[in-house]
């Protein structure tokens, strides 16, 4: 119920008939009054009833005897009573309405400073395209490039949406409200940034008050009919919105809803930032439709808790709202620059980066690059993941995976000492259509033994696997739709490099740097150049801290790396220098056994600077790099934890275990999304390694019965 | 330096070092000393494979115990567990005729003068040279022991797949034996360290899986002559 609709109509409808009332008797004014004295109660709390039956009481006989002196004062007197009771109510009525007035423009100026801000932004960013494309130009043909206006923005933004905050004040109208509501989402749609955004506000606060979203539903429905307006409310479509067979819970329900909706509107935001082309205007203009929409529900729904709590006293409840609007919006705009994709969307960053939540405050420094293009990941998430391709083939446990960057290709290495190339477009008609098989396209024969680990180069031309026969083999990727039983092509096989003496654990390649690092259990992580003729850049010794087990670049400190070990410490290197920068506060109580917590994966947040490891002991932690403290531990798993893999994006973290099961997790809340049964044990191992598709929504699980799975 | 021997110690895996068994030395074998398991303990659906690994990593030399199923077990698993436990090790027979058995030398596949195989990986059977006709036949044979239709369960295998093992046997043989009349040295090296020649001739005999007359590598005889089998 929209307080701002009936609590007028109220105020109308009571003032009628009391006006009349003089004149006309008692008989005329009972009806209307009574049809009221459940909304009034209400609001009066239990004052209103107890009047109410009393001049009933007293009523009757007076009609009955004729009119006596005192019978006419005492009414008179009783009139009054309830007259001064009815004004006092009023008086209520209209502070806490004051007080909404209050809420709501401080919520209008949060949301113009924001809108501001982020004007701002977009002129820097469209001034800073154009420059660099000035640039680019000049740089390719030679001469200027002639585009609209070079000027650097001014602040320019804040003029134009200026509304008289007095128009609002003065008229308390619905009309008014409306219209200042959709002044501003008219100028908050022109900068992309529309009611959802708005929307998860406002669920956030939601949850914060407890507010499960059962009753939010119901409110949403009994708004159109009571505003006597506007069509539809967004509801979360069932549909969209199918992340996980069985929520968390509905709070965390309602920031994912939030959250994709963030996005969509950022998509928005990136066809306003970029060349404009033909289908992001369709969309647009769509999305506008949908707006307009919503402009009055949205109203009602800002206002209504108090409605349906009914009592004066929920006003409190409302309060909350305004530190709630002043905090926000720093809080959104708070990252400084995000890190983007070469001419990749802009905003979008930023969305991801809000869904985030506290993990966002850890950002320190935002400007790792990276070349990854993030805007084909946008719909990943969004459903729940089934197991869709099944990749058979070897005959042995399957130790790693890893995607192609671009192609919905992947390369498996195996126990069986060989690599698999598999494209997924290339099936095999299956029986029961649920799974689909994949046969490989390619057999990578060359390992004496089997192969541990396994990483592709940026432009996944070339793949690197390390062997337990302590070779790091390189190997040119043929085409994923070459003959699987064409001729032998001996420049398959693009030599190997040397050096480790023992078993290759990890191995991960950074295609900003082209390099590949390695660790091995010949206690040493060695660091390699993807082109030169002597590759070995650098051997660090890390004896120190025990058998290195695997290793990760920190993405968000470019000349850092971060390794972990059996002994279940786990430290960043400087990679110049080769020294410790930061140890991570692994240390366990004294006396318990490192060894159960020794870390088997080691993973470097793709912008954070976050480290994430998983164990031996069935934990999942979190640590900063910049403090060395640790951040979150949580029981992740019923065994072991194998492998871990963050998203692209950041936004998830994807684990395996020996349990045999894969679990995604949110990273904001740490809460698992989605479990999924994926392999079987043998010798008790089950998951060896997963991983994310670097563009594509894919996800994928190797495991120890000789299958990988890919996921989508 | 051994390799399969170790491939049948498989649970290589980090699952070692937790048992305090990782070594820092680079000697594989007490790299991952393993805590044999009896096979009535092992409650996977891989056991078979887990079992036939395990034996092989004791002693790779012992093909009678080896190839001893255990009482309880199904004979149709048994032989195909074994059979993908041969595709698997002969992978390391394929990567050293990689280096030595070029297209330009060895055209076709032979072993003997008297035949030459016909690759049946493709539609039409096709004169291979030896090297594709080593890569095409294991990677048809990873196929066809994994396929879902065949082979859909490896707890249980349907009568009509089981005949399939017999003409893989007899594909894979063929690698066996161009490798012991073409490229004798690496053969000699690769059998001294895995036995796998010897262990594949008594395993298709014992389950008549192949006949007599096609097993014409002669590794048996070997072993009439003299036990050691390790001859140069
Ligand atoms: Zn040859
Ligand atoms: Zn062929």
């Amino acid at each position: 119920m929209g307080v701002g609709g009936s609590g007028f109509q109220k105020r109308r409808r009571s003032c009628g008939p009391a006006g009349v009332r003089g004149g006309n008797g008692c008989h005329g004014m009972r009806l209307p009054r009574m049809d009221e004295t459940s909304s009034q109660n209400q609001l009066a709390g239990s004052g209103s009833p107890a009047g109410v039956a009393n001049r009933q009481n007293l009523e009757e006989p007076n009609q009955r005897i004729q009119y006596s002196i005192p019978g006419i004062l005492h009414f008179i007197q009783h009139e009054w009573a309830r007259f001064e009771m009815e004004r006092s109510q009023w008086e209520l009525e209209r502070a806490e309405l004051q007080a909404k007035i209050a809420f709501l423009n401080g919520e209008r100026k949060g949301q113009e400073n924001l809108k501001n801000d982020l004007v701002r932004r977009i002129k820097m960013l469209e001034y800073a395209l154009k420059q660099e494309r000035a640039k680019y130009h000049k740089l390719k043909y030679g001469t200027e490039l002639v585009q609209g206006d070079m000027n650097p923005p001014v602040e320019e933004g804040g003029e134009e949406v200026r509304v008289d905050p007095d128009a609002i004040l003065s008229t308390n109208t619905n009309v008014s409200w409306k219209q200042s509501r959709h002044l501003l989402r008219q100028y908050l749609q022109e900068i992309g940034y529309t009611d959802t955004i708005i929307d998860l506000r406002s669920n956030r606060v939601r949850s914060l008050l407890g507010i499960s979203s059962g009753e939010n539903e119901e409110n949403h429905n009994s708004t159109p009919a009571v505003n006597g307006s506007d069509t539809t409310k967004r509801q979360p479509d069932p549909n969209r919105w199918n992340v996980s067979k069985k929520p968390q819970s509905t709070l965390e329900a309602q920031i994912r809803d939030a959250e994709k909706a963030v996005m969509e509107n950022f998509d928005f935001l990136r066809s306003e930032g970029m060349e404009m082309d033909e289908d992001d205007d369709e969309e647009d203009a769509e999305e506008e439709e949908d707006v307009h929409g919503l402009k009055s529900p949205k109203v009602a729904k800002t206002l209504d808790v108090d409605d349906v709590d009914g009592e004066p006293v929920e006003l409190d409840h409302e309060f909350p709202f305004l530190p709630d609007v002043e905090d926000n919006p720093p809080g959104v705009m708070g990252f400084g620059p995000a890190r983007r994709g070469y001419g990749g969307p802009g905003g979008e960053d930023d969305a991801l980066v809000e869904g985030l939540g506290e993990l966002a405050q850890l950002t320190v420094n935002n400007e790792a690059d990276a070349s990854y293009d993030i805007s084909s990941t946008k719909e990943n998430f969004r459903k729940t993941w089934t197991a869709k391709y099944t990749l058979r083939s070897h005959f042995d446990g399957v130790r790693a995976l890893c995607f192609h960057p671009q192609e919905p290709t992947l390369i498996t290495a195996s126990e069986d000492a060989t690599l698999k190339l598999w494209n997924l477009q290339k099936t095999v008609p299956a029986k029961k259509s649920a799974s689909l098989d994949v046969e490989p396209v390619y057999t990578f024969r060359g390992h004496l033994g089997p192969v541990l680990c396994l990483a592709m180069s940026g432009d996944g031309e070339k793949c690197y696997s390390g062997g337990i026969d302590g070779t790091i083999r390189i190997w040119n990727i043929p085409s994923s739709n070459i003959d699987p039983y064409d001729s032998y092509e001996p420049s398959v096989v693009a030599g190997s490099l040397s050096g480790h003496t023992d078993a290759v654990w990890g191995l991960t390649f950074n295609p900003q740097r082209q390099h590949l690092i390695s660790c091995a259990a010949d206690s040493t992580v060695r660091l390699w150049s993807a082109d030169t003729r002597s590759p070995l850049l650098y051997t660090y010794s890390v004896e120190r801290d025990g058998i290195p087990t695997s290793v990760d670049f920190v993405y968000e400190s470019s000349n850092q790396f971060v390794c972990s070990f059996n002994t279940a410490n786990c430290v960043i290197f400087d990679l110049e220098t080769g020294k410790p920068v930061m140890r991570l506060d692994t240390e366990p109580d004294q006396g318990s056994n490192s060894i159960s917590r020794q870390i088997n994966r080691v993973v470097s947040h793709p912008t954070l600077p976050l480290t994430i490891t998983g164990h031996e002991d069935r934990h999942i932690r979190f640590w900063d790099n910049n403090s060395g403290r640790l951040v979150q531990s949580m029981v992740a798993h019923l065994d072991s934890v194998t492998s871990l893999a963050v998203d692209p994006n950041g936004l998830y973290l994807l684990s395996g275990s020996h349990d045999c099961s894969i679990r995604l997790w949110q990273l904001d809340s740490k809460q698992c999304v989605q479990e999924i049964t994926a392999h079987r044990k043998k010798f008790d191992e089950s998951i060896f390694d997963v991983a994310f598709h670097p563009s594509k929504p894919y996800i994928a699980s190797a495991g120890a019965d000789a299958l990988a799975k890919v996921f989508v | 330096m051994p390799y399969w021997p170790l491939s049948g110690q498989v649970t290589l895996g980090l699952r070692w070092q937790q048992h305090g068994e990782y070594s820092q030395h680079p000697e594989y074998q007490n790299f991952y000393r393993w805590c044999d398991e009896a096979y009535e303990e092992m409650d996977s659906t891989l056991v078979v494979q887990q079992y036939i690994q395990q034996t092989i990593r004791l002693d790779h030399n012992n093909i009678d115990t080896i190839l001893n199923a255990p009482e309880t077990q199904d004979e149709g698993v048994w032989k195909y567990e074994h059979l993908r436990q041969f595709c698997m090790e002969l992978n390391g027979l394929a990567v050293r005729l990689q280096g030595e058995c070029q297209p330009s030398t060895c055209t076709q596949m032979t072993a003997t003068e008297q035949w030459i195989f016909l690759c049946a990986a493709h539609k039409t059977p096709k004169e291979c040279p030896a090297i594709d006709y080593t890569r095409h036949t294991l990677d048809g044979a990873a196929c066809l022991l994994n396929s879902n239709k065949y082979f859909p369960s490896r707890v249980s295998i349907k009568e009509s797949s089981v005949a399939k093992l017999g003409s893989v046997c007899r594909r894979v043989y063929r690698i066996f034996s161009h490798a012991y009349f073409h490229h004798r040295q690496i053969f000699d090296e690769f059998e001294t360290e895995t036995t796998l020649c010897r262990r594949f001739t008594v395993f298709v005999t014992k389950y008549n899986l192949m006949s007599r007359d096609n097993l014409i590598v002669p590794i048996l005889e070997d072993e009439s002559a003299g036990h050691g089998e390790s001859e140069a």
